[in-house]
């Protein structure tokens, strides 16, 4: 036998409140993502307290550690193509636009795809 | 004032991991910033909006409902009730994980721990349960009180017990008991002479406020009913767990079963406006019926709204469209005192009091987060509505039966 489930969602029609339903969505994983921000930073703060505990002073140690250049990269690496990934549908966008993509095509594959 | 309020842990409540307590502790932080920063940004947003509507209609708006049609087309109340929504919903999917993890070990804690209780936990299997309860999943708390994953759940139970402590930002003490605290000091303060010997309360859930009463009135016998097996199945075990022995029973407050002149003393605690139109005088009706002559009823609820602070009227009533709530509203227009003087209640023996929060006992007994300054904060705030908890006091609706046996009014 499985494991029983719990419900996830409550009985009664959630109510929106912007105008574009995907505006509550976004606002939703906004929050969820800011809560999972805190989850790690606290994790963190643990870390760095247990080790005080047994005499690490980590905290110290993380305010005056100066980062190599091959981490100085890596983090900078990791942060631009954080941005590439949030900003996807931007730069979305732009690549439609240089590549003169557009509905209009899109709609054309379309209507001729299927007589091809 | 930094909120640092900590549940006191007992046996019967969920375990968590770091990063699952992380997620709990972001909700009750979250929740405390709504309360603090963003509800008070409402009063602009309103003054802005109400000089709108003046200049259009040459009036001020007539009711709480005219005013929600303004608001709800205002970008700041926009972000304060969605962000206030969401807290919730995150609220209720910080514990659900938790308990989700561990419901074999949380529902065999429970028998284990109830199997050893010497008082009675009585579910009715052929119970059927008010659809005031099935309709909506109050407080959007997926499942709703009477929910069951499987046989002899417990969960919904674990759910409350915690998300209550969350919603309430541990403004109701480190076992969520305020409100049974501050009623039980009411009676002992104010009603001088009356000791209890056979206490009810009414739509009990977990027993938050049940088991402050066996405290208040060790030698009283206490008795919790409740429409929510799982809920009740939960009290039980929790009850055990904290020492103490109640008896927990599956039974409708509106048709209660028990013999007429039963209690001397029945107290409910926010019940009423998660009834109905029909359950609610109903209630009242059985309470008169089942309390012994001169026994007394406490609701510690919400007064009716009596149309002075209409804005107020339109926060408060947020509950009723966002947070699953639908008789919070429309209660709040229901004269009580005229309901428990159609129970039978004589008409001079019918008011509505304030009971002082009991929260400052949580300082002075040194519970974990509970420092004096964040105590005192909470109990002299002057109340905004759209908070959780009053600032001086709870509401409570006390009538007393006629000493005349049989005397009706």
């Amino acid at each position: 036998m499985s494991d029983p489930t719990v419900a996830r969602y409550s009985k009664g029609k959630r109510p929106g409140f912007y105008a574009d339903p995907a505006m509550d969505e976004a606002m939703s994983m906004i929050m969820v993502l800011s809560s999972e921000f805190f989850v790690l930073r606290e994790r963190l703060d643990t870390f760095e307290a247990i080790a005080a505990e047994k005499g690490v002073m980590l905290s110290e140690e993380i305010d005056s550690y100066e980062p190599t250049q091959e981490l100085a990269e890596q983090r900078e690496a990791r942060k631009q193509e954080f941005f590439d990934r949030l900003f996807f549908v931007a730069n979305k966008r732009a690549a439609e636009l240089a590549s003169q993509d557009s509905s209009g095509r899109y709609a054309a594959a379309l209507s001729t795809i299927a007589e091809e | 004032m930094l909120n640092t309020f900590q549940q006191e842990r007992h046996a019967m409540l969920p375990e968590t991991t770091h990063d699952e307590s992380s997620r709990q502790e972001f909700v009750k932080s979250f929740k405390q910033y709504v309360q603090n920063k963003m509800l008070p940004n409402l009063h602009p947003a309103y003054s802005a909006q109400v000089a709108q509507f003046e200049k259009e209609h040459d009036r001020l708006p007539k009711d709480r409902r005219e005013i929600r049609k303004i608001m709800v087309k205002d970008p700041g109340f926009r972000t304060y009730a969605s962000a206030n929504r969401i807290s919730q919903e995150l609220q209720w999917e910080s514990v659900l994980t938790s308990i989700e993890r561990q419901l074999p070990e949380l529902n065999a804690k429970a028998k284990k721990l109830s199997a050893a209780s010497g008082a009675e936990l009585l579910i009715d299997p052929n119970f059927e349960t008010p659809r005031y309860i099935t309709a909506l999943d109050i407080h959007c708390m997926p499942g709703g009180y009477a929910g069951e994953a499987c046989e002899d759940d417990v969960s919904t139970g674990a759910l409350y017990d915690r998300g209550v402590y969350l919603y309430a930002m541990g403004y109701m003490g480190p076992h969520n008991d305020d409100l049974g605290r501050s009623v039980g000091n009411y009676i002992k303060r104010n009603l001088s002479g009356f000791t209890p010997t056979n206490i009810l309360d009414m739509g009990c859930t977990v027993g938050h406020s049940t088991l402050p009463f066996t405290e208040a009135f060790p030698e009283a016998a206490i008795t919790g009913i409740d429409v929510a097996a799982p809920q009740l199945r939960y009290a039980h075990a929790r009850a055990q767990a904290m020492g103490a022995e109640v008896s927990f029973q599956q039974r409708d407050a509106a048709h209660t079963g028990f013999d007429d002149n039963s209690f001397d003393l029945i107290v409910s605690h926010i019940l009423l406006h998660e009834t109905s139109g029909k359950a609610m005088p109903q209630i009242f009706k059985e309470c008169h019926r089942i309390l012994k002559p001169g026994g007394i009823m406490i609701h510690a609820d919400l007064p009716p709204f009596d149309h002075s602070d209409l804005f107020s009227e339109f926060i408060l009533d947020n509950e009723t469209y966002y947070n699953n709530e639908p008789f919070w509203g429309p209660m709040r227009d229901m004269d009580q005192v005229q309901l428990a003087k159609d129970a039978g209640f004589p008409a001079d023996q019918i008011s509505f009091d304030q009971a002082p929060m009991a929260i400052l006992e949580f300082a002075a007994a040194e519970d974990k987060g509970y420092e004096e300054e964040a105590v005192a904060a909470v109990a002299d705030r002057e109340f905004e509505a759209g908070e959780f908890a009053p600032g001086g006091g709870w509401e409570v609706l006390i009538a007393h039966k006629s000493n005349e046996v049989g005397g009706e009014a």
